[in-house]
């Protein structure tokens, strides 16, 4: 894992940042820092406070309670009531509907960050159309936004982000209006662009391989808090949660407790696996897709019924439900389709089930 | 709570606020108090409520308002009865030459309700222009409630026409076909789809029509006044320019017919906001609509009539009556001169100096109207500061106030002996009264469109290094500009030719295009008052329409 920069070095901070709406908390106390020349990823569901949090650090809102700096300086802060509007904070936004002004050009668009900069016509043009450029559509800067189709507004709303060179850009669910092809061409096309641009960026996103692929450090949010930040390698091996394992659907969680010599299933009698001695109470565990194997039903396999089948691309991803459990659900990934109501046999390989920690069992 | 903050909100809500407070507020708080403290007049808060009493028990009091509400539901009983049937053949049937009547329809919209009634008095009373074609006449049947009715619903009705034609039209492309689709024959389609999606619509414009009509001033005065038939307008006229003026009187009154318009216009805003279904894209199209088959004939009977009775006869009445040499020489060839038109031109008892004084007037008050508008607009829809609660009601309250309340509230704010300066007896009163009337329209015009803005682009801009009023100046006023400029052509259309606060409150000396044809009708000069309608109606609409086609082919959205 990075080393965490502290707020003085940092290129964007936030500490101990609330939004309250009247009774409704929508923000509960955020603490994050972001280094130079790095991505951050906000995922979590809709209506986690992702993009709440990209406004407070825009300006388009201000917090209740705590704080943001950039680079180091203090855009906002609750308690002193300083509170710098967005125009003084230097930053380039890309928005979720793209939000190019329809009474300007494609060009007047992307000049437009430099216009405001003061920066002169000759110079404007030019970088103007190197932004283009790099985004590919320098052949379309005399157009209207609404001759361009989604894929490439979304470019020029990139190119508006990208072209008065800020120190921080933010994107709010850029690629969620695009269909799938489009978006996973775009994914890889960002990322290839925040490297080479070097580019500091947050990233708000509710699609895990999004926010896996492009960023440096993501942090899964839910409720209005931080349930996890970390590398998109940390939080694939140790989700911190079950909620976050859930979330970036990496296998199905289940309930165990202890019966005797075995770590069984809660409520049932299907073991998992042995227990060691001194391993006391119930445990909240992760199954990864990748430790199971399923195949016909044998002798040592868990017995269980196929609910519904979803193709992935590299196979076909189950969810079953365990024989003989409280509702347990398992992901599983087969080569051949599995059809709804089938009975499959599972090999469950113990030793890549994850412990969560508030719930680890005593030292194995 | 903390809420947007865009530090460029605040001069357009400073700006609104003034700009609603020296219209609306003033002229509003003054009816009310005056309302409640009858020796305001003289400083004194004394007695509070207690002319409330004495007016209420007037028993001419009760049968005005009576009369104002029965002239209302007649109006809009009558236009439902025309305007309904019309719509629906319209929605869902080929109607022949559907275009040309849609245009007819649409020109009562151009004709001042008084104008209109002018022009029906010249066709139905004595010897006038049905007597002289038919050999009868009605008037009898146009100085009663029956006749105002008709008048009033001839000039109204287009409104609920064009609601009805185009919410039945949308509904059954979009609902009804459905319902078709899952088995629902046409006819169990329009009473169980189309007919219950349509019904607010219609309420709405029927609620339009009954504002329209209880707060109407030249038809009752022009028509009621022979029968003996007030309402609350016409009696609120009086006490104020009648000795002994009554001014706590007329401001109870007025509170009553405020009461009566608030309730109307909220009763409205409320279907329209629930219970609306109207959509506004897709265009009529003529696919999909029944063949008339047997009904073919009847039907354009009707909208031939119809058409004829809303836009032809007051029309052809105002032109026939401008164009006569005398009214008692009738409809002949030898009657016939432009000597009328040449004497406005000649300003024959000041008609170019009303003329003058109208255009400035609309100017001014769509210049005002649209700097509120906007600003007060953007300050409700787009920001959440403190006070935009205070900004919105103050827009609303215009709605619901007629012009001759708001001429009241203005002559009781401006006249306390007490002011060191007052527009009273200048030409700026009719301003400030033109600003109120007219102020929901550009508001109406403005928040639409704000709301059609995602807020986004105000963001976009201001996290690209806009100031707040940068961000306005470039981003939303360009792009709210054709509907603001629209709404600002409408104000100016409606405030040169506007009536009852014309009457009740323009200085002594100075008239306008509606005081004068007013004057010359009352003095017998009816010819030279026809010819100011004729250029009236020509200029206020032609020109509007003339500077809009221009807007748009320029590039009204230039950057």
């Amino acid at each position: 894992m990075t080393s965490e920069p502290d707020a003085t070095t940092a290129a964007v901070s936030t500490a101990d940042l609330q939004l309250h709406y009247g009774q409704t908390t929508v923000l509960k106390g955020i603490d994050i820092a972001l280094g130079r020349g790095k991505t951050l990823a906000l995922l979590g569901p809709s209506g986690c406070g992702k993009t709440t949090l990209l406004r407070l650090v825009a300006g388009l809102l201000a917090p209740s309670k705590g704080s943001v700096s950039i680079a180091g300086k203090v855009v906002a802060d609750a308690a002193t009531g300083a509170f710098a509007p967005p125009e003084k904070r230097n930053l380039g936004m890309v928005f979720q509907d793209y939000a190019l002004w329809p009474h300007m050009t494609v060009g007047g668009n992307v000049a437009f960050p430099l216009e405001m900069r003061g920066i002169g016509r000759t110079e404007r043009q030019a970088r103007t159309m190197r932004a283009l450029e790099r985004v590919g559509l320098s052949a379309f800067a005399d157009r209207r936004p609404s001759d361009l189709s989604g894929g490439q507004q979304q470019r020029v709303a990139i190119a508006r982000a990208i072209v008065a060179e800020p120190q921080l850009i933010l994107f709010d669910e850029p690629l969620s209006n695009l269909d799938r092809e489009l978006r996973e061409n775009m994914v890889g096309e960002l990322a290839e662009l925040i490297a080479s641009l070097g580019l500091t960026a947050i990233y708000v996103t509710h699609d895990h391989s999004e926010a896996l692929t492009l960023a440096d450090q993501v942090a899964v949010m839910r409720a209005g808090r931080v349930e996890q930040l970390a590398s998109p390698d940390a939080l694939i091996a140790r989700p911190a949660t079950p909620e976050v394992a859930d979330f970036l659907r990496l296998g199905g969680i289940a309930d165990l407790e202890r019966r005797g010599e075995s770590w069984n299933f809660k409520g049932s009698d299907i073991a998992l696996m042995p227990a060691a001695t001194g391993a006391v109470g119930t445990a909240r565990v992760l199954i990864p897709v990748a430790a199971i194997m399923p195949g016909d039903m044998q002798p040592g396999r868990l017995a269980a019924t196929v609910l519904r089948s979803q193709f992935r691309g590299d196979g076909h991803l189950a969810t079953v439900s365990l024989a003989g459990t409280d509702h347990v659900e398992l992901q599983v990934l087969s080569r051949i389709k599995l059809r709804p109501g089938e009975s499959v046999g599972l090999a469950i390989d113990s030793n890549q089930v994850r412990w969560f920690e508030n719930s680890l069992p005593s030292p194995q | 709570m903390k809420g947007h903050a865009n530090g460029g909100s605040a001069p357009a809500a400073w700006l609104a606020i003034a700009g609603l407070v020296l219209v609306v507020a003033v002229p509003f708080a003054a009816v009310v108090l005056q309302g409640i403290f009858p020796n305001l007049g003289q400083g004194s808060f004394s007695g509070p409520f207690s002319s409330f009493v004495a007016t209420l028990n007037d028993s001419a009091l009760i049968g005005m308002a009576g009369n104002t509400v029965l002239l209302g539901a007649c109006v809009v009983l009558a236009s439902a009865l025309v305007a309904v049937p019309l719509g629906v053949f319209r929605a869902l049937y080929r109607v022949p030459l559907a275009p040309l009547w849609d245009v007819l329809l649409l020109v009562p919209f151009m004709i001042p309700p008084y104008i209109a009634t002018l022009g029906w008095i010249m066709t139905l009373q004595p010897r006038g222009y049905l007597q002289q074609v038919l050999g009868f006449n009605l008037a009898p049947f146009l100085f009663s409630l029956a006749g105002m009715t008709v008048v009033m619903a001839f000039n109204t009705f287009p409104v609920v026409y064009f609601a009805v034609s185009r919410t039945v039209e949308a509904v059954g492309a979009r609902y009804a076909d459905v319902g078709r689709v899952f088995g629902a024959t046409p006819a169990k389609a329009f009473w169980r789809i189309t007919l219950p999606l349509s019904a607010p619509g219609l309420a709405a414009s029927l609620m339009l029509v009954f504002a329209a009509a209880i707060e109407e001033y030249g038809t009752p005065a022009a028509l009621g006044r022979r029968a003996g038939f007030q309402v609350l307008v016409t009696g609120i006229d009086f006490r104020i320019s009648d000795w002994p003026i009554d001014l706590p009187g007329a401001s109870i009154m007025s509170l009553l017919l405020v009461g009566l318009s608030l309730v109307t216009f909220l009763g409205q805003r409320w279907i329209l906001s629930r219970r609306s279904y109207q959509t506004v894209n897709g265009k009529p199209t003529a696919k999909d609509k029944r063949p008339l088959g047997a009904m073919k004939l009847p039907v354009v009977l009707a909208f031939a009539i119809v058409s004829f009775l809303a836009t032809g006869v007051p029309l052809l009445s105002i032109l026939a009556t401008a164009l006569s040499r005398t009214i008692s020489g009738g409809l002949a060839l030898d009657n016939m001169s432009l000597d009328n038109f040449a004497l406005v031109f000649q300003n024959s008892a000041g008609a170019l100096g009303a003329l003058a004084n109208s255009f400035s007037l609309g100017i001014g008050t769509a210049l005002i109207t649209g700097l509120i508008g906007v600003t007060a607009a953007y300050t409700v829809v787009k920001t959440k500061i403190r006070g935009r609660l205070a900004i919105d009601t103050l827009t609303i309250i215009p709605n619901a106030l007629p012009g001759i309340v708001v001429a009241v509230g203005l002559i009781l704010a401006w006249n306390m002996p007490w002011l060191p300066a007052t527009p009273y007896n200048t030409p700026f009163i009719l301003l400030l009264a033109y600003c109120c009337i007219l102020l929901p329209q550009p508001m109406r015009y403005a928040a639409a469109a704000f709301q059609h803005i995602g807020d986004n682009l105000e963001a976009a801009a201001r996290v690209f290094g806009a100031s707040g009023v940068t961000a306005f100046r470039r981003i939303l006023l360009p792009l709210v500009f054709p509907s603001l400029a629209s709404a600002m052509l409408l104000v100016f259309a409606l405030a040169s030719r506007e009536l009852v606060a014309s009457v009740v409150i323009a200085p002594v000396g100075m008239q306008t295009i509606a005081t004068f044809i007013w004057r010359q009708f009352e003095q017998g000069s009816i010819g030279l008052g026809m010819a100011m309608a004729f250029i009236a109606i020509l200029i206020t609409t032609l020109l509007p329409l003339l500077l809009l086609a221009l807007l748009r082919r320029s590039g009204l959205v230039a950057e």
